[in-house]
């Protein structure tokens, strides 16, 4: 359904004037946006600055960075969680993949279990296990350990079902066609299926990527070593960079922290929506 | 679009295959804890030391210190990791020597002092060693002198546990109070109040002000000032003298020092005299407070003096932690934490931790620690070597804190307790406290509540590890 | 005690499967009967009858009994599902439709099971057995890195809840029968008349009373028992607060922005990006509005308006209503997403009839607008449910962490204090069950009444 793309509009919604929306809508997104416009505003202040609260940039940008980016090496939080993010985004796309081919593709015996086995985990989020899963986790020594960040997310109820569904509604002579050509299964995937699969695709990864960069409680239980913690715990240290509540370097580490999920959200947003549909529409 | 998306992921993953050496962490760290295989010679022997700070200023004191022993000890390499907060590398720690990986120096807060006693390993063997007696009597180690003998006797007092420094001692405070004298002065009080009284007398002059503040006193709503109270009115936190004699299997959450003190909390914050930021253990809000003149008062750790002193625009004078001037002033007790140090080492790596440590504290670095935040000077040597630059005549505030302890009478009530689960008690505690400024409950039946909750904790705590 | 539990499941199993088959027989009863057995004797044997053991409560007993009853129910469908194969009665629908391709790759019967084992094994080891174990765990008192560990029965379900068991089994039998009666009445009753619309109040009062059900089985504290009653309290106003201001919200603005207007795609985007944004930074965000010294929100409302606005932190409604408000505006973006894509859908040749007949511009959004989208409403409800559970634990620890005095720790939240900063893992893995059970519930509710329509297709 292509209608959810953004750009697809309809006529006959809108009568007589627009500039009552245009108000409306600018006046939304600005509330909207104040959260993160004032967090801009602070993130340039010092803290004299923030007291007297002046609605003026501050003269503190620099040495917030520099307190936040170099003294506390939040770049060094941010490499790790670009790994994490990366790692996790990638690994599950590629096990939901073959688990949507092995879903359609395939008849076996004890097809209906293993569904039925997939299926249960949707009732089965992570945080309802947490002690359990730190306690195991740990047990394999892998506390402060990338291997602990991205092992458990791996696999995903969601992504294995999206893709069972999507190539369910492939037409099936895509693979009468490439039968004849003797492709394997792993050939097929790569060579046919992908290729047209690119938004469901990119829809999948916007949210894992989101969802992975944004993830707090696991990594905040499991990664104890400062130097080994993702974006969104570091934060935490950063509400004291020199013995009292500072506001500026945490409002600036939140906005980086920010960036680069807007960014693949932003980049990828059209074919999110349009991967969405796919999902959505049934 | 669809090339935007694989530029995309080929940037990312060029750039996860130009770093993939070091993506794998479990690969950077040695682990000392493994046993008994002893170094070759000429080869670097690492020790794994854990901080729990995260702020420059602290952090970096302990990594400078680190690089100059690896710098004079060629043979022995300090790595430290720095940890958010002590419950965090105290979780960590536990966790580590479960999966057989644990660091050889940790550093923990004085309240996990029972909790690191009891703590035993995958063999069931106490994983930490006595520091005592793994210095076995001697003088100097690897050139290093030997600084445990020097140690002040409040600090001293409180790790010794069967009659053995089981830890090194490191940051060591004790509670102050921090006075604005300029607002003080405003309202007629010139002198920092000593007892109870004094502060709310104190209290009704600025509150009454033209130009009050909108508090008059702040501090942590921390289960540290309460231990710090029940210490100045003589009354135990739990039996066994304070679990100083045996095992503590009780704690006295329904004392009359406990109900006095909560008493008195309450009546300030009723009145509008207390500030509650509305968090637990609130250091950063509490001291912002004080910075912004907020309040004119801040009861706090001694461990922030210098902080005070050059973050003022006031005149900032530290004082005694009020008492209750209707009991006999027994002491305050210490706060702070120390180094715990593996078992299980091969000798030259013990050495060398032991060497580390003794390094750590010796005159000159203790005393540069001092100076650097305001926890007590930990050795006398320290102390004279601080008298003797004339640094006590510099910064008074920052010998506040040595005369507080130095009054202390050395009984169990002073020491502070040794408890099971002491976190979690003290989180009992906390919340109680919590739920009585907020909420107005009653003093009694509250406590009495708490009383139940945390000797529960402590039985279970008992059923698990004790006997 | 324990035979009767056994003797009724014996009974029992016959009667499920005479129920739910279309053929019976004596031998199938015979199965049935030992199988509920079986099922029922499982919990039994796994926790060594403690649950009947001479010092246990009545409370215990009614544990006890719930399990056996939930083990046979389990086993009995799990039998029901073969006697259905065996009578050819399996459901396309329920699975499999859509997957069964012409032809369909011949190859080796590994094959599949190679391409999902990386999935299967991943799902085994990081959600099925920490899934057990948390069940294991909550049956025992034990500790981080404890020696050893002490087994405890139900206590630590049963210090969480009231202690009389006659109420225990009394509340939920009032609010299950308040609800089928209230759907009892609403079926019989004549659409459109007034008795209809009377049992149409019903079906709300009988869901609410599964609410208010809850509530009075949790305890309130005191006598040693645990006060989680507050903590339930919490969760549900939280919960309901995000989901109620970030739908409502989120249909509002969607509603305004998918009109055809210039530069609609840009304005869109301004309106979506917070989904981008985590619970975290939408904590730390508020958390800096809120500030009651530094922040905004305190300042312009004393040198604007004159109002002192106390710190939030230490009222217990301030302190909801700023986590709800960052969580609302967080998960917004997610919202008017759904809903615009929803909007699209929305049958266009309607809404002109409705213009034509002169409904009025709100009728026509009640009448046609929402019923068209109650397929996304639902979908976003679950969703956002899921969120106020669970991702709100980062927004509340940048916050409030609980304060004041908990009235924002929610069962999440709780669950962290009490099992990793307390160290108390028991404690905290029978509190995991706990909302283990309430998304089950949630997820079920969700099967049953979309049936087709979310997303996980062919189901």
């Amino acid at each position: 359904m292509a209608g959810l793309a953004p750009g697809v509009q309809r006529r006959g919604m809108v009568r007589g004037r627009k500039w009552p929306f245009h108000l409306g809508l600018t006046a939304t997104a600005l509330i909207i946006a104040f959260p993160l416009l004032y967090a801009a505003l602070i993130a340039t202040q010092n803290n004299p600055e923030i007291f007297s609260f002046r609605v003026t940039p501050g003269t503190a940008l620099r040495s917030n960075f520099e307190a936040v980016w170099v003294n506390r090496d939040f770049a060094g939080a941010m490499w790790n969680t670009v790994q994490m993010s990366f790692y996790v985004t990638a690994g599950k796309t590629v096990l939901s993949l073959l688990a949507g081919l092995a879903f359609v593709y395939f008849k076996f015996r004890g097809k209906w279990i293993v569904f039925f086995f997939v299926l249960v985990t949707l009732m089965m989020p992570t945080e309802v296990m947490i002690l359990a899963m730190f306690r195991m986790v740990s047990g394999f020594g892998w506390q402060d350990t990338m291997t602990a960040l991205v092992a458990p997310f791996l696999a995903s109820a969601t992504g294995a079902f999206l893709f069972r569904q999507h190539f369910a509604n492939l037409p099936g002579e895509l693979l009468e066609a490439s039968q004849i050509d003797g492709a394997s299964p792993i050939k097929f995937l790569t060579k046919v299926l992908i290729p047209i699969s690119w938004n469901v695709i990119a829809a999948l990864s916007v949210i894992q990527f989101v969802y992975t960069w944004n993830m707090f409680l696991w990594p905040s239980l499991i990664i104890r070593d400062e130097a080994r913690q993702v974006v969104q715990v570091s934060l935490q240290t950063l509400t004291n960079i020199d013995g009292a509540l500072t506001y500026g370097p945490l409002m600036l580490a939140a906005i980086i922290a920010s960036i680069p999920p807007a960014i693949v959200f932003l980049l990828l947003q059209k074919r999110f929506m349009s991967g969405f549909a796919i999902g959505q529409d049934k | 679009m669809k090339y935007r998306i694989l530029l995309l992921v080929a940037a990312v993953s060029l750039i996860a295959a130009a770093c993939g050496g070091d993506s794998d962490p479990t690969t950077t760290t040695a682990a000392p804890g493994d046993g008994g295989t002893s170094a070759a010679p000429g080869e670097v022997i690492d020790i794994d030391f854990w901080v729990a700070f995260s702020d420059e200023a602290r952090l970096g004191f302990a990594e400078d210190r680190a690089a100059e022993f690896n710098t004079k000890h060629p043979e022995y390499n300090i790595e430290v990791t720095s940890f958010a907060s002590y419950n965090d590398a105290f979780d960590a720690a536990v966790l580590a020597v479960d999966s057989g990986e644990p660091p050889g120096i940790i550093h923990f807060f004085e309240a996990a002092t029972r909790q690191a006693l009891d703590a035993v390993g995958a063999d069931g063997n106490p994983i930490f060693k006595s520091v005592t007696e793994a210095i076995a009597g001697r003088s100097e180690i690897l050139g290093e002198p030997v600084v445990l003998d020097s140690v002040v006797s409040a600090a001293r007092d409180y790790y010794t546990v069967d009659g053995s420094f089981y830890s090194m001692p490191w940051n060591t405070s004790t509670t102050v109070m921090f006075n604005n004298m300029d607002m003080l002065k405003a309202a007629g009080v010139n002198e920092p109040p000593e007892t109870w009284g004094d502060v709310e007398d104190a209290c009704e002059a600025i509150m009454g002000m033209a130009d009050a503040p909108s508090g008059c006193i702040t501090w942590p709503n921390h289960s540290w000032f309460v231990e710090q109270s029940l210490g100045q009115q003589g009354e135990l936190l739990g039996n066994a003298d304070n679990g100083r004699s045996g095992r503590a299997t009780e704690v006295y959450l329904e004392s009359d020092g406990m109900l006095n003190y909560v008493g008195w909390w309450k009546e300030l914050a009723d009145n509008g005299y207390y500030t509650y930021t509305g968090l637990q253990r609130d250091w950063d809000g509490t001291s912002n407070a004080y910075i912004a003149e907020e309040v004119a008062m801040l009861i706090y750790s001694s461990s922030d003096t210098t902080f005070f002193d050059e973050n003022t625009t006031f005149d900032n004078q530290a004082s005694f932690m009020p008492r209750n001037e209707d009991v006999a002033y027994v002491g305050n007790l210490i706060g702070g934490a120390t180094l715990w140090m593996l078992d299980g080492m091969d000798t030259a790596t013990q050495d060398g931790a032991l060497a580390f440590m003794n390094f750590f504290s010796n005159p000159a670095n203790a005393a540069a620690w001092h100076q650097l935040t305001g926890y007590v000077p930990i050795t006398q040597d320290a102390v004279d070597l601080l008298q003797g630059e004339g640094w006590y005549d510099e910064s008074p505030n920052s010998k506040v804190a040595s005369d507080q302890l130095a009054a202390a009478e050395n009984t169990p009530a002073s020491l502070g307790a040794l408890l099971g689960n002491f976190v979690g008690i003290r989180d009992v505690i906390t919340i109680a406290i919590e739920d009585i400024l907020v909420n107005d409950l009653d003093v009694a039946t509250r406590m009495a509540q708490a009383n139940e909750e945390a000797n529960k904790s402590l039985s279970e705590y008992e059923q698990l590890y004790g006997g | 005690m324990l035979i009767i539990g056994l003797v009724g499941a014996a009974l029992v199993g016959p009667l499920y499967t005479w129920r739910n088959s279309d053929t019976v027989s004596v031998r199938r009863f015979g199965i049935a009967s030992a199988v509920a057995v079986a099922g029922a004797a499982v919990s039994p044997i796994a926790m060594g009858q403690c649950g009947f053991a001479a010092e246990a409560t009545g409370v215990d007993a009614l544990f006890a009994y719930g399990l056996m009853a939930g083990g046979a129910l389990l086993a009995l469908m799990a039998l029901q599902a073969l006697f259905d194969r065996a009578d050819g009665k399996v459901k396309e629908s329920t699975a499999m439709a859509g997957e069964i391709r012409t032809g369909g790759y011949r190859m080796g019967w590994w094959v599949p099971w190679l391409l999902l084992s990386p999935t299967l094994i991943i799902l085994l080891v990081f959600l099925y057995r920490p899934a057990v174990e948390t069940f294991t765990l909550s049956t025992q008192l034990t500790r981080l890195g404890a020696p050893k560990s002490v087994d405890v029965c139900f206590s630590n379900f049963t210090e969480v809840l009231i202690d009389n068991p006659f109420k225990l089994v009394l509340y939920p039998l009032l609010a299950i029968g308040a609800v089928y009666g209230a759907r009892f009445w609403t079926r019989r009753s004549l659409p459109g008349s007034a008795s209809h619309r009377a049992a149409g109040v019903a079906s709300v009062a009988a869901m609410l009373s599964v609410f208010v059900a809850l509530y009075a089985m949790f305890s309130p504290g005191g006598g040693g028992q645990i006060a989680y009653r507050p903590i339930y309290i919490n969760t549900v106003i939280i919960s309901v607060g995000i989901v109620a201001l970030g739908m409502i919200g989120g249909l509002a603005v969607a509603y305004l922005a998918f009109r055809d207007i210039r530069g609609g795609t840009l304005y869109r985007t301004l309106l979506i990006w917070p989904y981008a944004i985590s619970p975290a930074v939408a904590g730390v965000l508020f958390f800096m509005i809120f500030d009651p010294t530094a922040g905004v929100f305190t300042h312009v409302m004393d040198s604007w308006f004159g109002i002192d606005v106390p710190n939030y932190r230490e009222h217990a409604v301030l302190a909801q209503g700023a986590i709800i408000l960052a969580s609302a505006w967080k998960i917004l973006g997610y919202n008017i997403l759904f809903y615009l894509a929803g909007l699209q859908t929305v049958p266009i040749d309607q809404i002109e009839a409705a213009v034509i007949d002169g409904a009025s511009a709100w009728q026509r959004f009640t009448k046609i607008v929402l019923p068209a989208l109650s397929p996304i409403t639902f979908f976003l409800l679950v969703t956002n449910l899921t969120y106020a559970f669970f991702e709100v634990y980062a927004t509340i620890d940048f916050m409030t962490k609980g304060a004041p005095a908990g009235k924002t720790s929610v069962a999440i939240y709780e669950i962290i204090r009490v099992g990793v900063n307390n160290g108390d893992l028991g404690r905290g893995a029978a509190q995991s069950v706990l909302l283990f059970i309430a998304v089950i519930g949630v997820t079920l509710w969700q099967f049953r009444t979309s049936g087709s329509r979310v997303s996980y297709g062919g189901a």
